[in-house]
């Protein structure tokens, strides 16, 4: 996930979809974002590379529609819906996960503690 | 059957039918017993058990015989009020067609139940016949009196007069157990009946009983046993399936006291049996005293391995915890008597065996002795009727030296039924001199008086009253365990040894006086045999297995306790001959067979981790491996190269760990550690050397995948923390060894585990591997965040509330880790630590966990590297610096911080090992575990914790410079 120059980028994600809450005319998704191109990525607490401009989740409340699906605190935000959230700003994918008109959002995500599972089961091998 | 209220005629038809065609039967087959009987009165030949015999008389026997016999012939009596009684119960009989002893004969019974239907059913029974002879002798006593009873209100009465008279006749209240033929029948019957049905029988029930008991031979110790339990049926006295039981064991009482016992093992093996699924409802009384009894019982066990765990080992261990059982026995018998019936009835079904009880001879004795666990206290006994008690402590202690061999051995099962779960009586005991006596028994040649000494002795000598297993041990009990181990090839008897051992080898004292006395005995009849291993292994057969005995698992577990009594104690286990070799054995077998769970795997996994405490400063010889410089990773290599040959065994591995090592930028640190060469070896490793090999590493490793007994975790766990911890050229290579294995990953896994303990002690063990500095990389950025979630955070809970010496123990490894290592401390930023950390140091009620969050923090910010990003997330120096309230402990906490981190957490990580021991958990725990983890981690301690202080003391110097600056950063809800 974190990427360094000269050495090759792997990348394990997860799909998650998370359903979103109607409350009034708010939908919500129970979770907060930091990053972005525009933000400094070195006050991101969660990237591995302090020059990662990702997406990250910040705080997922507790027993909202994000918890429930399994979004962590620390979860890089690679795609929504598709779209790549790599390379965006903040507000972009703040608009991104905020559509109205979907009840939807499936992310894709990338977790240190992923990588460490796949490497695990491939070590016990 | 009449008075049964059944649809259909014809079926009652039948079933009368069926009933007469028995009756029949039954009738022919006891003339013929008669005939027996009174060809062997005339002859004169009674067998030596039965002294009494003789005088009863055989003029009375024959009439007692008709009068059985008229009893089964008319069901009316009895069965028909039994059956009245019981609408709802099946009544099944069961017609015994032959006696033959010893040969299985196919009992047909026919099962009337309430619709009417009548179905056949064939159980192929082994009937057990004793000698006729005896069956005449009781009857005498009984015919007079017992004969009218047969009306089920009645009978206690009119039997228990029998029984007394008998008595007083002879004038001795202990009749010399005469041998109980008659149970042979009655047994048969319940069996089969039970196996189609378990509820009916009555009729059989009484018939036999009536014949059978002559209980003469159980003497006063049975009858007052016999007595309480049964009382509960009597009062209940309706027609629940019990009466039906009731009735028989009534007779039993009377008769003897034997016989009640005989339903419930009705011969040895189906006692045996049966009795462990009784014990299992624990909540009654009855089923307690059973339970005592239950450990006696060795075949039994063997074939069925869960009851015997309940029984024996199991059950000692529960009850102890609930004491408050013994209480209910005595008065509870009315309640728990539906639920223990329903549970005998099972015994019966399991317990189809070929008898045992067979041997005439033999016969009183064993059913003696079941009767004996049945036994409950004889207070009841008093009350009920008044004529006759059962004797008092200092008479069964006296009878202990009765010149009569089954008077000793029904007096020693009688003491250890009395001593079951009962501190009271067990201090009597001891206070009584009864124990001295005990021992002395053990000597005795005849198998069933040593085997019921040492039951009684393993009751004794459960508990926490140390002061019994001090006597057993000041009348040189010890040393007769052991000898009788050395005998006896009897398997009951080897676990009532062992079972003893280790509930002695609970008490500190002991644990040497055992090691001098039984150490290598133990080693050479029990584990190295049950381990598999051999000397000197044969090419052509395949190694064999571990066998998970009882026997292995009480030895290893008496091992387990005795390895914690410290350096002494460990040096005599790792030089006895064989000890270590046939342990690892057995533990390779089991990872072998992925048989890892059971208790035996546990303690081997126990002695070993103690075993593994300190070797690298006891071990002989240790010091041309120590190795000042280990500590600091690239010096190290150069000398252990000196010493080894290269052996290249790891080279191969290098290209797998490499993606391990992916995106390490300081790899290159440890290159040395990647071509460390274990020594090679000319000659095979043996003996306590084995400990410490990095082959181990693997079957730890193993155990730590594969084992879901927490215990054994802990244990594995702990094993690799000791061997790591050294600075001696073996812990470097058991350290590389772990990385080299995979090992780090399944550490890692592990910290996710649900034990409090196994978190713990892995979290200690990463701490030791992290000495390695590539280790240490490794850890710090594949075990960060799995470590920083187990740390309780202010506002979530985190998903475990791990105890205080678990936080602890994470926060100084976390503190080893980041020490010298800004990398690693900059993924425990990343982690999301500090937040957690900060709340700990600021609002955590343990004042260890402060200070341990404390040392973290200081390291943390002594990096001037990461202030930058710390300060941009919002922190400044006071969130690092020991509370204000803290100063106190802050100021002291630098070393007293970590020593008594460290502590607690061996003494907490006890609890796992004390677990050992089944019966006395207290002592086992303290002793063995504590030393070793405590030792072991001693030396991590110092290390680590000097460099952090005088690293912490930089840290706080230089917050003061730090400025605040705090652009926050965009972060938006969704």
């Amino acid at each position: 996930m974190s990427f360094i120059p000269g050495q090759p980028v792997t990348a394990v994600v997860q799909r998650i979809e998370i359903l979103k809450l109607r409350d009034g005319d708010n939908l919500i998704l129970g979770f907060s974002i930091g990053g972005g191109i525009d933000q400094d990525p070195s006050q991101n607490p969660f990237s591995e590379d302090k020059a990662d401009k990702g997406i990250y989740v910040t705080r997922v409340s507790e027993g909202g529609p994000a918890e429930v699906a399994g979004l962590r605190v620390g979860d890089k935000i690679m795609q929504v819906n598709g779209w790549d959230m790599t390379m965006v700003t903040h507000d972009q994918a703040r608009k991104r996960l905020t559509k109205k008109k979907e009840d939807v959002v499936r992310l894709l995500i990338s977790r240190k503690s992923l990588e460490e599972v796949v490497r695990q089961s491939m070590m016990q091998r | 059957m009449e008075d049964y209220d059944v649809p259909s005629a014809a079926s009652i038809l039948a079933s009368v039918k069926e009933q007469e065609a028995r009756f029949e039967r039954l009738t022919r087959a006891l003339e013929e017993e008669r005939r027996n009987v009174s060809l062997q009165l005339e002859r004169g030949s009674l067998p030596s058990d039965r002294l009494l015999g003789g005088n009863t008389g055989g003029t009375n026997q024959p009439l007692a015989w008709q009068q059985m016999v008229m009893q089964e012939q008319s069901p009316s009596n009895q069965t028909s009020l039994a059956m009245m009684q019981e609408p709802q119960e099946v009544v099944e009989e069961t017609v015994t067609i032959e006696e033959d002893p010893g040969t299985p004969t196919s009992h047909v019974s026919v099962v009337t139940s309430e619709d009417g239907t009548t179905r056949r059913t064939e159980t192929k029974v082994t009937k057990m016949v004793k000698t006729v002879t005896t069956r005449t002798v009781r009857q005498v006593p009984l015919g007079p009196d017992g004969l009218p009873v047969p009306e089920g209100s009645s009978p206690l009465g009119s039997y228990t007069d029998s029984i007394d008279r008998r008595y007083m006749k002879n004038g001795e209240r202990f009749i010399t157990p005469q041998a109980t033929s008659t149970l042979t029948r009655s047994y048969n019957n319940y069996s089969d009946s039970y196996n189609d049905t378990p509820d009916t029988q009555f009729r059989h029930y009484t018939l036999h009983d009536g014949y059978g008991d002559m209980p003469d031979n159980y003497g006063s110790l049975s009858r007052g046993v016999n007595y309480r339990p049964y009382r509960p049926y009597m009062p209940t006295g309706g027609y629940r399936p019990e009466n039906s039981y009731t009735l028989p064991i009534r007779k039993d009482d009377y008769g003897h006291v034997a016989q009640p016992q005989v339903p419930m093992g009705s011969s040895t093996v189906d006692l045996n049996r049966s009795q462990p699924e009784r014990f299992q409802p624990e909540p009654y009384g009855l089923e307690d005293d059973r339970r005592s009894l239950g450990p006696e019982d060795e075949e039994p066990y063997d074939l069925e391995p869960d009851y015997s765990t309940a029984n024996r080992r199991t059950l000692p261990g529960r009850t102890i915890r609930e004491p408050l059982r013994n209480g209910p026995r005595v008065r509870g018998y009315e309640d728990p008597i539906e639920a223990e019936l329903i549970d005998e009835r099972h015994p019966y079904i399991h317990g189809m065996y070929p008898a045992p009880l067979a041997q005439p001879e033999r016969g009183s004795m064993a059913s003696l002795d079941r009767m004996g666990g049945r036994r409950s206290p004889s207070i009841d006994s008093i009350r009920k009727d008044p004529r006759w008690r059962d004797p008092d402590l200092p008479e069964v202690i006296a009878m202990l030296g009765h010149p009569i061999d089954p008077v000793k051995s029904n007096a020693a099962a009688y003491l250890q039924h009395l001593c079951y779960e009962n501190d009271k009586i067990k201090k009597d005991v001891r206070q009584l001199k009864g124990i001295p006596v005990l021992v002395s028994l053990l000597d005795h040649p005849k198998a069933e008086v040593h085997r019921k000494a040492c039951g009684a002795l393993r009751n004794i000598s459960y508990g926490k009253d140390h002061d019994n297993k001090v006597a057993i041990k000041s009348c040189d009990g010890i040393p007769a365990l052991i000898r009788l181990l050395r005998k006896t090839n009897d398997m009951e008897v080897r676990e009532l040894i062992t079972g003893t051992l280790w509930n002695l080898s609970s008490y500190e004292p002991l644990k040497m006086v055992i090691i001098n006395h039984g150490l290598q005995t133990m080693t050479n009849e029990v584990i190295i045999p049950h381990s598999g291993w051999e000397h000197e292994p044969n090419e052509d057969s395949k190694p064999r297995d571990a066998e998970w005995t009882t026997v292995f698992k009480n030895t290893s577990g008496c091992l387990r306790n005795v390895s914690s009594d410290g350096a002494e104690a460990r040096r005599r286990l790792r030089e006895c001959e064989g000890l270590v070799d046939a342990l690892l054995h057995a533990l390779q077998s089991a990872v072998g067979k992925k048989d890892m769970d059971n208790k035996s795997v546990e303690n081997c996994v126990c002695i070993m981790r103690n075993l593994s405490y300190h070797v690298h400063k006891e071990v002989p010889g240790a010091e041309k491996f120590q190795d000042p410089s280990a500590l600091q990773a690239p010096g190290s290599a150069g000398t252990q190269r000196k010493k080894k040959d290269d052996a290249g065994c790891f080279g191969g591995k290098k290209a797998k760990e490499e993606w391990f090592n992916q995106g390490r930028k300081n790899g290159e640190h440890d290159k040395n550690y990647d071509t460390l060469d274990l020594p090679k070896r000319t000659e095979p490793t043996k003996g306590f050397e084995l400990l410490y090999q990095p082959e181990v590493v693997r079957l730890y490793l193993s155990l730590l995948t594969e084992s879901q007994n927490y215990n054994t975790l802990e244990a594995a766990a702990g094993a690799l923390q000791n061997l790591s911890a050294g600075q001696w050229t073996w812990s470097n290579y058991i350290r590389a060894t772990v990385r080299k294995e995979k090992g780090l990953p399944i550490l890692v896994e592990l910290l996710r585990s649900d034990s409090d303990k196994v978190v713990r002690a892995v979290a200690i063990a990463l701490r030791n591997l992290s000495i390695d500095r590539r280790n240490k990389d490794l850890i710090g950025s594949y075990a960060m965040r799995d470590l920083v979630s187990n740390l309780p955070s202010g506002q979530q809970r985190p998903a475990k509330n791990l105890e205080e010496d678990t936080v602890v123990a994470i926060l100084n490894t976390i503190h080893e880790i980041i020490t010298d290592s800004s990398e690693n401390a900059r993924s425990l930023i990343t982690a999301q630590a500090i937040d957690k950390l900060v709340a700990i140091n600021r609002t955590s009620q343990s004042a260890r966990e402060t200070k341990a969050a404390s040392h973290v923090l200081q390291t943390v910010w002594s990096y001037k590297e990461l202030r930058n990003a710390l300060t941009k997330d919002g922190w400044n120096k006071t969130h690092f610096q020991p509370i204000a309230a803290g100063t106190p402990k802050g100021s002291k906490s630098c070393k007293p911080g970590y020593d008594d981190t460290t502590l607690p957490l061996m003494e907490k990580s006890q609890d796992g090992y004390s677990t050992i021991d089944q019966r006395d958990k207290d002592s086992k725990y303290k002793s063995s575990d504590i030393s070793s983890d405590l030792q072991e981690r001693e030396p991590l301690k110092n290390d680590t914790n000097r460099k952090h202080y005088i690293r912490s003391n930089r840290p706080t110097v230089s917050l003061v410079d730090a400025c605040d600056v705090k652009p926050q950063p965009v972060d938006s809800w969704v």
